[in-house]
């Protein structure tokens, strides 16, 4: 099988699976107890008369009510939220008749509705299209250099670690990242707020004043950005070193690098050209199906630095019953994941020419 | 010359000893001896132990302090005196004082850093916090153990039984697994508890039950992928069509040879795999959805978590006990990994 007709295949294979994430997610979040009309009614201030009315009014809004304050059924709801049924569109009223409109509008058209806990001036909910590229820079600009950062500093401290085995460097290394491995993310994240605030008188947790637009030229938001970001470092930092470590260990045992050695190559050229080469496989795999999480791995870590980024908006979201939040929030992350896992696949072949699909 | 022969006399010696010892004797005691050979892992081995009686001991402790405490002769959970927690000496009317009950607060002690008569301090609520601490080990541990045997017994049946049988039992396993594989973890964990933790809060201990629920339904994926490769495996040698040929059910064959002979990665897995959940569920407690009348570390460190720049103790010396429980389990998990399976060891 060529490459292209194994990529097209594996393609097409996401979509049942996208579509099982979906029924699954949509299933649980269907069946939890609780009303979300009430919540939602509880961002609103009024009088008891008012609310009595509201209730329909905010159910038909979020789609859980059709016009005459009946429940819409499960399947139809998704189906809705998928964009195969036209759903009532928020506060759009033909301008001849003066009826609700009814459109396609769902995940098939792009849209993933709009947010109940984000509103717009207290009534309709922000479009969580808009949430999220909004608050995604934050989110990457906290952890694409991390990523960067840590899986330079990993491979070289693991090359370091394997050349140099069973040397003090190899040894403390092995302590300090086992420590590190079992520390809890955000016992470190406040550590490190610690002793940032015992050297500079600075902890490192978000103001206002870090995020005023355009933030890319706001010098605040890079001083803010320090303390979270060595957080991260640190954590993806360990586990990729270890696995480094142990994957060169293991090639550096193998016959052909004797072969290599006895032929009179530099131990320079026998580490990097024969044995690292080698070891990318895993180490490309683990970091491939990190990507995704730069964008919502970082949960912990900016739920204590109070970094206003995905993170904290999907933690959020699962605190309030911001259903088509969450809903958003796993469709996103399982195309990602599986798209990215498609690439870490396709990777392997150039990695390794020795695989062919 | 001498030397030469010193030395292969002793390797020979070295063989025919080991040799002995591996006669006769089974995987796990050749498994503790490579184990004991691992300082770090026995450090790991040791770290848990301590831990296991350790909770063992708080929890009879506190029953025996339920049912025989000073102040409490009907073992009244409301009754508001029962400050400490005492032994009560049989046969005499006598009671050995240990220390502070962790669910009743000492009025006026709030806020004392450690001295002589609170070794750790106590919190903002008045709480000993060496009793929170000594006594809710019980709990963490507890949490930690049963999701992840959880975890893996239904990985390990499910794995079996789609190894074994394959066919569209198989199929429908692996679309599930992978539908629950692409979702993301930690939120998805998130948000199942978020959303059902309401409704399980009256009933006591309710939700920490939907966590394990949750964090079992979860995660049972990556242990039952391992199983069902090491069966496919096995299914075809001969031991397995041997006993076939003498008429025994499926069910004998899965559970009395496959099972036991796909056990060693799960073993491996499991040993992680405690420290992890521990540490899942206290973050997820950190993060405010443990249960706060729970006696555990993460909802002691989730109470505590900003006053770690003003009463450090605090939080310390919960987060400290987590740490120790999951290095204790890592480098546990890691010694059983290279001893179970010499080819690895470097």
């Amino acid at each position: 099988m060529s490459m292209r007709s194994y990529a097209i295949r594996r393609f097409l294979y996401i979509i049942p699976t996208l579509l099982g994430i979906s029924i699954f997610s949509f299933l649980l979040i269907a069946l939890s107890p609780g009303d979300p009309i009430m919540i939602r009614m509880g961002l609103f201030k009024g009088e008891q008369s008012e609310y009595e009315d509201l209730y329909e009014q905010i159910g038909f809004e979020i789609g859980l009510l059709d016009e005459d304050g009946d429940r819409v059924n499960v399947a139809v709801r998704y189906l809705r939220w998928i964009g195969l049924m036209r759903r009532p569109i928020e506060y759009q009223t033909d301008a001849l008749t003066g009826e609700q409109v009814y459109a396609f509008s769902g995940i098939l058209q792009g849209d993933f509705g709009r947010s109940w806990h984000w509103t717009q001036d207290g009534k309709i909910g922000k479009p969580i299209t808009d949430i999220i590229v909004s608050r995604m820079w934050y989110t990457l600009f906290l952890t694409a250099p991390a990523f960067v950062i840590s899986t330079v500093l990993a491979t070289v401290i693991g090359v370091v670690q394997a050349t140099r085995q069973y040397s003090i460097w190899d040894k403390g290394v092995t302590l300090a990242s086992l420590v590190g491995y079992s520390m809890p993310t955000f016992w470190l994240a406040k550590l490190i707020m610690l002793g940032s605030f015992y050297m500079f008188n600075f902890t490192g947790a978000t103001q206002g004043d870090a995020f005023r637009e355009p933030f890319i030229l706001n010098p605040k938001f890079y001083v803010f950005l320090i303390l979270p970001t060595m957080t991260l470092v640190l954590t993806g930092l360990v586990f990729l070193a270890r696995l480094t470590r142990s994957q060169l260990l293991d090639i550096l045992r193998q016959d052909y690098i004797t072969t290599a050695r006895a032929k009179g190559l530099s131990e320079r050229s026998v580490v990097y050209k024969h044995a690292f080469r080698n070891a990318l496989l895993p180490i490309v795999t683990v970091v491939g199906m990190a990507l995704p999480g730069l964008l919502g791995g970082a949960v912990m870590t900016e739920g204590v630095f109070g970094w206003p980024g995905l993170g904290s908006v999907f933690l959020t979201s699962a605190l309030q019953r911001d259903h088509p939040m969450m809903m958003a929030t796993n469709f996103i992350f399982g195309a990602m994941f599986l798209i990215f896992r498609l690439l870490v696949d396709l990777s392997y072949a150039l990695v390794d020419p020795r695989i062919r699909y | 010359m001498a030397t030469v022969n010193e030395t292969s006399v002793d390797r020979e010696a070295r063989i025919l000893e080991e040799i002995k010892l591996v006669e006769g004797s089974n995987l796990w005691s050749l498994v503790m001896r490579r184990m004991r050979k691992d300082s770090m892992g026995m450090f790991g081995f040791y770290l848990v132990v301590f831990l296991v009686i350790m909770a063992i001991v708080a929890f009879v402790i506190q029953q025996y302090d339920a049912l025989f405490g000073l102040n409490n002769p009907t073992g009244d959970l409301w009754d508001q005196n029962n400050y400490y927690i005492e032994i009560w000496i049989p046969g005499t009317e006598k009671f050995l004082r240990i220390m502070a009950h962790p669910k009743y607060i000492i009025p006026g002690d709030q806020t004392l850093s450690p001295s002589a008569q609170y070794p750790f301090g106590t919190d903002t609520r008045g709480y000993d916090i060496l009793s929170r601490t000594f006594f809710g080990s019980t709990f963490s541990l507890v949490l930690g153990f049963v999701g992840q045997l959880t975890t893996s017994t239904i990985g390990v049946i499910i794995g079996a039984f789609s190894g074994y049988y394959g066919g569209w039992f198989d199929d429908i396993v692996q679309r599930i697994n992978e539908v629950i594989s692409a979702m993301p973890g930690f939120i998805l964990f998130i948000f199942v508890v978020a959303i059902f933790r309401d409704s399980a809060s009256a009933v006591p201990g309710g939700i920490y039950m939907i966590v394990i629920v949750v964090f079992a339904l979860i995660g049972w994926g990556g242990t039952s992928l391992i199983v069902r490769s090491t069966i496919l495996s096995l299914k075809n040698t001969e031991f397995i069509e041997a006993e076939r040929a003498l008429g025994a059910k499926d069910a004998r064959i899965i559970f009395r040879h496959i099972i036991p002979n796909s056990l060693s990665p799960v073993i491996v897995i499991t040993t992680l795999g405690i420290g992890n959940t521990i540490m899942t569920i206290a973050a997820l407690a950190f993060f405010g959805l443990g249960d706060p009348t729970a006696v555990t570390w993460g909802d002691d460190l989730s109470y505590h978590r900003d006053n770690l720049m003003t009463y450090w103790w605090m939080p310390t010396w919960p987060a400290m006990m987590i740490f120790i429980t999951i290095l204790g389990f890592n480098l546990m998990g890691d010694a059983l990994r290279d001893a179970l399976d010499p080819k690895l060891k470097s």
